[in-house]
């Protein structure tokens, strides 16, 4: 029978390896690349970043990202490098600056817009609306007399 | 709700239609560039199918246009008979060079291609895409025209055919060889 200890040991040793498994195959160049790969766009695959994409030009800038990365390039310079040859197409996130304001701000404008003429509209509804009338007295005179007199004949 | 407020209303929705209008029927390919009048970044790369290099710097002073092919590239073949015209005609003068720079292709199929289609001018391989990048290319065909001071003046998406080759042949490469800087664009 397997001793406590010894099994423990053994479970410890398996995640040791397997924690070290998911490290090996991803170097710290690795993970940078794929990092500054996922801003910029695949611009012949309209919505991928160069990450994800399988495209030849997707692969080729992928190269160039890694080789500028190795060559010391921080991943500022390289995106700032890209910008200036695409322009804001390149970056899966426009830059927030100019008329990309619009981009980013916009919806939230015309949540507030909408929600603003909503309210205004409701609100027009309400005011306009009449009010019910007190309902009329469902007994006239003759018939009030007549329930009357036939509850205390 | 006020006229004013009415108005930007108006203002603001015939901008979103117009947004929509260019989203959906616009040509999502088309990237504009941002390098018209800007220098030319300079480089160089081994020549397809003879020994040495071939660089912008070598051409310094003359006006360049510069022709991004591939061998797998249809729309290139469409243009191709233009291109040698153009260097047929504009070739002669000493201040005019046009070169190809093949992109994402095997030199082999490169050849084959120039063998079947004919050449009468340099290309340059661009073998890790390091120049397409330099010049924000990302398909093939794309042809830049630069300015004997070494400056960006045309970037076409596209081959050179119909009314863009009356354009370049007419009045683009004209008037650059001319000595015309700003008012010569595309």
């Amino acid at each position: 029978m397997l001793r406590p200890w010894l099994a423990a040991g053994v479970i410890a040793a398996a995640l040791v390896t397997s924690a070290g498994a998911s490290t090996v195959d991803e170097t710290a160049l690795d993970i940078q690349t794929r990092e500054v790969a996922k801003t910029l766009r695949c611009t012949v695959c309209q919505t991928e970043n160069i990450w994800e994409s399988g495209s030849p030009f997707a692969r080729q800038l992928r190269d160039n990202v890694r080789e500028r990365l190795e060559k010391g390039q921080s991943p500022e310079d390289i995106r700032a490098y890209f910008l200036s040859r695409y322009g804001d197409y390149i970056l899966m996130q426009p830059p927030t600056r100019g008329v990309n304001w619009l981009v980013w701000l916009g919806p939230f404008a015309l949540l507030l817009i909408g929600g603003a003429l909503l309210y205004r509209t409701l609100r027009g509804w309400v005011t306009q609306t009449p009010l019910p009338a007190p309902p009329a007295d469902p007994l006239d005179e003759p018939s009030r007399r007549r329930i009357e007199r036939e509850l205390h004949s | 709700m006020t006229r004013g407020w009415q108005i930007a209303l108006i203002v603001g929705l015939l901008g979103l239609f117009a947004l929509f209008y260019q989203g959906l029927w616009g040509n999502p390919r088309l990237i504009p560039t941002v390098l018209i009048g800007t220098p030319a970044p300079a480089f160089a790369g081994p020549a397809v199918g003879a020994d040495g290099t071939v660089s912008l710097e070598q051409f310094r002073g003359k006006v360049v246009m510069l022709n991004f092919w591939a061998s797998w590239c249809l729309e290139c073949r469409l243009e191709h008979q233009n291109l040698l015209a153009i260097n047929e005609r504009f070739g002669r003068d000493p201040n005019f060079v046009m070169l190809g720079v093949n992109y994402q292709d095997q030199e082999a199929d490169a050849l084959a291609y120039l063998r079947t289609y004919g050449s009468n001018f340099a290309h340059v391989r661009d073998v890790k895409g390091a120049i397409s990048f330099d010049y924000g290319v990302y398909g093939v065909p794309e042809t830049f025209v630069v300015d004997q001071q070494g400056v960006i003046r045309c970037k076409t998406i596209g081959p050179i055919i119909g009314t863009v080759y009356a354009e370049y042949t007419q009045r683009l490469l004209p008037g650059l060889l001319q000595g015309g800087t700003e008012a010569v664009t595309c």
